[in-house]
């Protein structure tokens, strides 16, 4: 089982200050991203890239475990193909002439702590192949599958798995610190 | 980019393949909508088929444009879409919970 992270008191002036330079940084990609090469949009981008920094900070504050490199680097190709798979599988099912749907639900508890991990899990469980999250209660996910014979809690567990890998949470006991 | 004409050629034709694949998702998302029994299943085939379907069209507008200004800003919107699609059919999906609607069974 894993516990709930807090934050922890009193964190060192440089934390805090790392934290919002990452922030500023991502909200600077984005707006760069946005409005492209044109100087002059800055006017309005710096104040809304600070603004969305600060609110960002407000709504979400850092959590103790940062996102790992290695993790991401699992996850996307991991997620791509499930993804694919997903799309392929519900093609399959659409526009066949004979439907091949047993629908039902399945109840998931997971072992993720609450906060954005088990936020994210339980969005990208809608991305793949027949599964679809219906409910989340606490750690225990309702799971709708467009068919009762696919392997669910396999491919729950596995996405599971990618999750506390990108998320630097220990699937142990022990926590990151 | 400083690349040939030959070269900015078969990107181009790339793009083009990826789009053309992309675009049976859309379809199959949409015959999904209609020929589906009840609001979860509707929901399966809308967000999973419609984000692989717009994730070829992403990567062929990529690789015809040329520029990956452009490049960064379609993974951005492929992203932003993604995350809109998943929440939305997780809060959809509740709410329909919440209403005791009964998925449909097979029996």
């Amino acid at each position: 089982m894993i516990r709930d992270h807090h934050v922890p008191r009193g964190s060192t002036l440089f934390d805090v200050n790392r934290h919002s330079f990452l922030r500023i940084l991502v909200f600077s990609a984005v707006w760069w991203v946005l409005t492209g090469s044109d100087i002059s949009s800055w006017i309005v981008g710096i104040p809304a890239v600070l603004i969305a920094s600060k609110l960002s900070l407000m709504l979400s504050p850092p959590s103790q475990c940062p996102l790992s490199l290695l993790g991401a680097l699992h996850f996307i190709p991991f997620f791509l193909y499930q993804s694919f798979r997903g799309g392929i599988d519900v093609m399959r099912r659409t526009l066949l002439r004979q439907q091949l749907l047993d629908p039902g639900l399945v109840s998931y508890v997971t072992i993720l702590p609450r906060g954005s991990a088990r936020i994210f899990f339980v969005n990208t469980i809608s991305l793949l192949p027949g599964t679809l999250s219906a409910k989340l209660d606490e750690n225990q996910v309702t799971v709708h599958t467009l068919d009762r014979g696919m392997p669910v809690w396999a491919n729950i567990q596995a996405l599971e798995y990618h999750v506390a890998a990108l998320m630097n949470i220990s699937t142990q006991k022990k926590n990151c610190l | 980019m400083a690349a040939t004409k030959e070269t900015m050629e078969i990107l181009y034709n790339c793009g083009t393949l990826f789009i053309i694949l992309g675009l049976p998702f859309f379809l199959s998302g949409t015959v999904g909508l209609i020929r589906f029994p009840d609001i979860y299943t509707r929901l399966h085939a809308l967000t999973k088929a419609d984000n692989v379907g717009l994730g070829c069209i992403v990567c062929g507008l990529a690789l015809q444009s040329g520029s990956w200004a452009v490049t960064a800003k379609l993974l951005l919107i492929w992203l932003l879409v993604l995350v809109a699609s998943s929440a939305s059919c997780h809060l959809i999906a509740r709410s329909a919970m919440q209403k005791n609607i009964e998925p449909w069974t097979r029996s």
